[in-house]
């Protein structure tokens, strides 16, 4: 269970965010650019300190004190992939691991299923630096799976990919959050994909504030500000 | 004309090179003058490659810190490590003298225990390394600044201690860079006289025993040495460059 509760002040406003979500459960944070939802998602996964607040993981204090990144166990995946270029694809994605954990038959059977469904297997030897923008994501999709994080963030990680690879992308993390188990928060400014990706619940924010929370069907039926009812109309 | 102008000027800066084969009379290599002038070669490249290895093992984890440091932070580390690259070589030798001689406190305490500072190895690695160590560390902050912060925190997320990131992404992410730093700290090292003649005449490493040439036999005695100078000098620093900057404009 995630239970956050915390502010973090920005230059323009401050971000006042609070949530409780199951494991398994899935979150889309839904708002113009620009009203803070990155910041939410900084601040849970550690890139940035909350001012005040808290936010725990299970048993694990995430805030305050702030917890180290690498004690944290979660899956973090923006628009830049943030893929490691000095490495191949492959040592990507097992990136972390221990030789211990990369041997044992269920990893590698993870990874391969990985490596499959993600068609990335001619990509595997190659050097990171040198695959494309799809191909990045994907990888960097990957890498974060590796794992099995109990938590998944994902800040506009689908922005500038073509609506396919989209759609591939988002039904494979909806088949894997059912079937492993993880808690995801997604974040994105377009309603579409957010209601592929989290179809249970959305929170709405607005200069750092959360003016609504509920299901897609609540914020379609009855949006609380203007604005929020011209980004949930279609084009 | 731009391009015709960038090329007069690169040519008029490579020009003093030509200067190799200038018309001397025939170059000088006794072993009156060979056998001091290898002396200094060994001298410059053993105790300057020991200077390196201590500003590598001192300079890294500084300009590691460093590069995680606050804007003001690192405005005054930055400011103490450019003292000695802006002070003048022979004022830097002179007070070196004077701070680790019977003058100095440090001096004392060495004295006390019977090390003397001056003329002999210890004094030309430890004035190499004051000589180096700012031009290194100012390189290698530059070098681990230009890794994309989010790799780093990306590195951890995925598990990997501070320890563990620097060793796997931000090192091999910044080696290049690492090198070019190192390349300037070395040739600012092997190179250095006025710092050097004055707290160690004595092992005499090239640049001394080129002025010594060139004060007891004249220039044909010294363009040997000169060229072993210059092929020690210049050539890894130089291909350091040309790397880093392929790799900055692939």
């Amino acid at each position: 269970m995630l239970d956050a509760h915390f502010t973090k002040r920005r230059r323009d406003f401050t971000v006042s965010f609070s949530l409780k979500l199951g494991p398994g459960e899935s979150l889309g944070l839904f708002g113009a650019s620009g009203v803070g939802k990155s910041t939410v998602l900084a601040c849970i996964a550690g890139i940035e300190d909350p001012d005040d607040g808290y936010i725990d993981l299970g048993d694990v204090h995430f805030f305050p004190p702030p917890l180290p990144l690498h004690r944290r166990s979660i899956g973090y995946l923006t628009q830049e992939p943030s893929l490691f270029p000095h490495l191949s694809v492959r040592d990507n994605i097992t990136f972390g691991l221990s030789k211990i954990e990369q041997a044992d038959p269920e990893r590698a059977e993870w990874i391969a299923t990985l490596k499959n469904r993600l068609k990335l297997a001619p990509l595997w030897n190659a050097p990171a630096s040198r695959i494309s923008g799809g191909q990045a994501r994907r990888v960097g999709l990957a890498r974060m799976l590796a794992r099995r994080p109990p938590l998944v963030l994902l800040d506009e990680p689908f922005v500038g990919l073509d609506r396919q690879l989209v759609r591939e992308l988002i039904d494979d993390l909806v088949f894997w959050s059912r079937n492993i188990g993880f808690s995801m928060i997604a974040v994105d400014h377009r309603a579409d994909v957010l209601t592929r990706l989290c179809p249970q619940m959305a929170v709405v924010l607005e200069q750092g504030q959360v003016i609504q929370r509920g299901s897609w069907a609540d914020l379609c039926s009855a949006p609380a500000t203007p604005l929020l009812q011209s980004l949930l109309a279609p084009l | 004309m731009a391009r015709a102008g960038a090329a007069l000027l690169a040519l008029a800066l490579l020009y003093p090179l030509s200067a190799l084969f200038a018309r001397i009379g025939a170059w000088q290599w006794s072993a009156q003058v060979r056998e001091p002038a290898l002396a200094s070669v060994r001298v410059s490249l053993v105790l300057t490659a020991i200077a390196m290895v201590i500003v590598v093992v001192l300079g890294t984890p500084m300009a590691a810190y460093i590069a995680r440091c606050g804007a003001k932070e690192r405005l005054v580390w930055q400011a103490a490590l450019l003292v000695p690259i802006l002070l003048p070589p022979l004022a830097l030798g002179i007070l070196f003298t004077l701070a680790f001689g019977p003058f100095g406190g440090i001096g004392r305490l060495l004295q006390h225990y019977g090390v003397a500072m001056t003329n002999n190895a210890p004094a030309f690695v430890a004035t190499q390394v004051y000589v180096a160590m700012g031009y290194y560390v100012l390189g290698a902050v530059a070098a681990l600044d230009a890794v994309p912060s989010m790799l780093q925190k990306q590195a951890a997320l995925l598990g990997l201690t501070p320890t563990r990131v620097f060793f796997r992404v931000t090192l091999p992410l910044a080696r290049l860079g690492l090198a070019v730093a190192l390349s300037i700290a070395w040739v600012r090292a092997v190179g250095e006289f006025g710092a050097v003649v004055v707290t160690a005449y004595y092992p005499s490493g090239m640049p001394v025993q080129l002025w010594v040439d060139l004060q007891s036999y004249g220039l044909p005695a010294v363009m040997p040495l000169l060229v072993i100078f210059l092929a020690v000098a210049l050539p890894l620093p130089w291909l350091a460059h040309v790397l880093a900057q392929r790799r900055s404009h692939a």
